[in-house]
């Protein structure tokens, strides 16, 4: 297990949003405020952790022909329990994510980390994957989120500061282009940020390469 | 391979199928009846404030509502009587499901007051509409003192739509206009 190794995937070179493109969905529809960002990564990050812990230790006992139907049983009985638990005790984000939270289901990340890492892992390295690849997930979610808002409502903070939870003002109104609210605006965000990580993976690279050259 | 085997093998696949779905199943169960109370609890409290914020001084839920034909009637789920009018909750078709609503009306069929108490509304857009922030408290504070029959400007009325949620301020006027003839009819 090297857990440097799975956090530096899940961050950056193997990043579930900006280099997997898994999970395209929710990351379009909700990132117009920080608080939906956070909101949705953490209810994320915990049922990747929790699905991939029961898949693997469960990994020996299912079958391969019914693996799919197996996973998709577990993953939507922990997005059900977060569901019922998030409307129970923190009913503002509940309401603010809507049916995006029920949709976690259907979220390719949580189900591709289960095929993908979960059934060939331990148990341990299993709940690092999913926390490593859950916070690349959060990461990827609150960068979109932040730039959207700020372009979008001109604000910062949406729903966790200012007056009412409407974010400190930075660029005031009527500047702010509504469109970056809307699904045009999160496509052209997402582009960005995708070809933002792009750079930064080939830079790393490169400066790891003089490093190895200058040895 | 044997037939009989393969009749094992197809059978314990569907047994280690019906065990995951039935633990599951059970947990869920567990969970349910744990936040089942806090979550009605948390949607009664919602309904007070809801009825408290377009009704002062609140109101007690009628219980048996005079069988008289409106527009709109199928959307009142629920009529509170106050002092001074009613708290009717409607429920009309939003942009994304039913959106579920309060809307205060006085003895004189003006609104008081409207409060959204649960809906699936796009975040950003729709989700204005009920949101604590300076734009969703000024786009439900235009329908206080409206009567008879409410519209957003697209549609020839006097309500401005909130950015890039027609859809949305539509259903909540035709919520409000459902109301407001629930109300006629009460008198």
């Amino acid at each position: 297990m090297n857990f440097k190794k799975q956090f530096n995937e899940g961050l950056l070179t193997k990043n579930p949003v900006t280099v997997q493109l898994l999970g395209m969905c929710s990351t379009l529809a909700i990132t117009t405020s920080l608080f939906n960002g956070i909101g949705m990564g953490l209810a994320v990050t915990i049922i990747t952790i929790c699905s991939n812990v029961l898949i693997s230790a469960l990994r020996k006992v299912i079958p391969s022909q019914i693996r799919i139907a197996a996973y998709i049983t577990i993953i939507a009985g922990f997005v059900t329990m977060v569901d019922l638990f998030l409307q129970a005790y923190i009913p503002a984000l509940a309401e603010s994510l809507g049916v995006f939270i029920p949709l976690i289901v259907v979220n390719c990340m949580v189900l591709g980390r289960a095929e993908a890492f979960a059934s060939k892992n331990g148990v341990l390295a299993s709940a690092v994957d999913g926390l490593c690849q859950g916070i690349g997930y959060t990461v990827a979610l609150v960068v979109v989120c932040v730039v959207r808002e700020l372009l979008g409502s001109g604000t910062f903070g949406g729903g966790l500061l200012g007056p009412g939870g409407a974010g400190i003002t930075i660029i005031p109104q009527p500047f702010p282009a509504m469109q970056m609210v809307m699904p045009v605006g999160g496509f052209l965000i997402l582009g960005v940020v995708l070809a933002g990580n792009q750079w930064l993976m080939k830079y790393l690279e490169k400066k790891n390469k003089k490093k190895e050259a200058a040895k | 391979m044997k037939t009989e085997s393969n009749v094992m093998y197809i059978a314990r696949l569907a047994v280690t199928l019906l065990l995951i779905t039935s633990v599951v199943a059970l947990a869920l169960a567990g969970v349910n009846a744990v936040t089942a109370p806090a979550i009605a609890k948390l949607t009664a409290e919602k309904t007070q404030a809801a009825i408290q914020a377009v009704l002062p001084g609140g109101g007690e839920e009628m219980s048996d509502l005079p069988a008289v034909d409106y527009e709109g009637a199928d959307l009142v789920s629920k009529v509170y009587k106050g002092e001074n009018g009613y708290a009717i909750e409607v429920t009309p078709g939003g942009f994304d499901n039913t959106i579920t609503m309060m809307v205060g009306v006085d003895t004189e069929g003006k609104v008081l007051g409207i409060s959204i108490i649960k809906h699936t509304e796009t975040a950003g857009l729709g989700a204005v509409a009920a949101a604590g922030t300076p734009a969703g408290e000024s786009f439900r504070g235009q329908f206080v003192g409206q009567s008879g029959s409410v519209a957003v400007t697209k549609d020839g009325g006097a309500m401005d739509a909130i950015t890039g949620a027609t859809i949305t301020s539509r259903a909540i006027c035709v919520g409000v206009n459902a109301a407001l003839a629930c109300a006629a009819t009460l008198g």
